[in-house]
């Protein structure tokens, strides 16, 4: 007997479930950071808001990268619908924790469809998602030390306006 | 009438419980679903949407509601074919597809063993 859905597509139905709801996720982190721009903007954190944005462009990009891989491998991509995005946060500081939250989500979903391509031996996905685990790093990296500005300059005074400065000038080096 | 195009001897019988059988065509490269006195042939991506659909259905919901009759029109964007399904038949008809599906992830594995992987 012809094994017709293994001929049809690479990954299992499990993982394409999966990745399927990755891509929802990276839809909504998307539109998070789109929302956090807009609140940045309004309170006049405009360097925050240009980071958010940033964010919310890169986010998108991540979920037209997994698009892309379960259709090219033969599965059916669903475009997901998003609900829910928080559009008001208590304070300046709030804006980054809920940005932090959310990547540690995003780690930790990755992580997990992973651990499922460990146990289905499917190291085809598990090579394409190396590349977001390593994303990953930079991600957490750079949410993690924004969050940081707000202990090392403290928000008295000009700090609140010292750390909007600061945040756009973020960057992860591996060296 | 699509039972009277095709060769049954031709097909393979991938599941069967006492309600239908799901057959595979390697010739065509489709599956044919003998269930309520209905014979459907559906291709590999309608199948995985048929039992989408089949499995989203809440069948506690359906049974419970007083304001509806207990059976549920099962088809999706598409698809040529429509079922008009009792709570039972809706039961058995998931039967039929979850069995299916584990056949084929045993048939891939078998063919994985036997032909793709060389020691």
């Amino acid at each position: 007997m012809k094994d017709l859905m293994r001929i049809k597509c690479l990954i299992s139905e499990e993982i394409e479930t999966l990745l399927n709801q990755q891509i929802k996720k990276e839809a909504h982190s998307s539109s998070l950071y789109l929302s956090m721009s807009s609140w940045c903007d309004q309170n006049g954190f405009d360097f925050s808001a240009d980071y958010f944005l940033k964010q919310s462009e890169e986010e998108r990009i991540h979920q037209l990268k997994l698009f892309k891989y379960v259709l090219d491998m033969g599965g059916n991509a669903i475009s997901p619908e998003v609900s829910n995005i928080k559009t008001d946060f208590a304070g300046f500081r709030e804006v980054f924790e809920d940005a932090l939250e959310a990547e540690i989500a995003i780690t930790q979903s990755f992580k997990n469809i992973a651990a499922k391509c460990h146990k289905e031996q499917d190291f085809v996905t598990m090579e394409f998602l190396n590349w977001f685990l390593k994303e990953q790093r930079e991600e957490e990296y750079k949410a993690r030390r924004a969050l940081e500005l707000f202990d090392v300059i403290g928000e008295e005074g000009t700090g609140r306006w010292e750390i909007d400065k600061h945040v756009n000038k973020i960057t992860y080096s591996e060296q | 009438m699509e039972r009277a195009c095709i060769n049954i001897n031709e097909l393979i019988n991938v599941f069967s419980n006492n309600q239908g059988t799901i057959y595979q065509s390697d010739k065509l490269n489709c599956f044919y679903i003998d269930f309520g006195g209905k014979f459907a042939r559906f291709n590999c991506l309608a199948l995985q949407k048929l039992k989408n659909a089949v499995e989203s259905i809440d069948i506690e919901a359906l049974l419970l509601n007083t304001h509806k009759a207990d059976f549920e029109l099962v088809t999706f964007n598409g698809c040529e074919h429509i079922y008009l399904l009792s709570a039972l038949e809706i039961i058995a008809l998931k039967d039929l597809l979850q069995g299916t599906f584990t056949m084929f992830k045993l048939n891939h594995m078998i063919s994985d063993c036997l032909h793709r992987l060389v020691y």
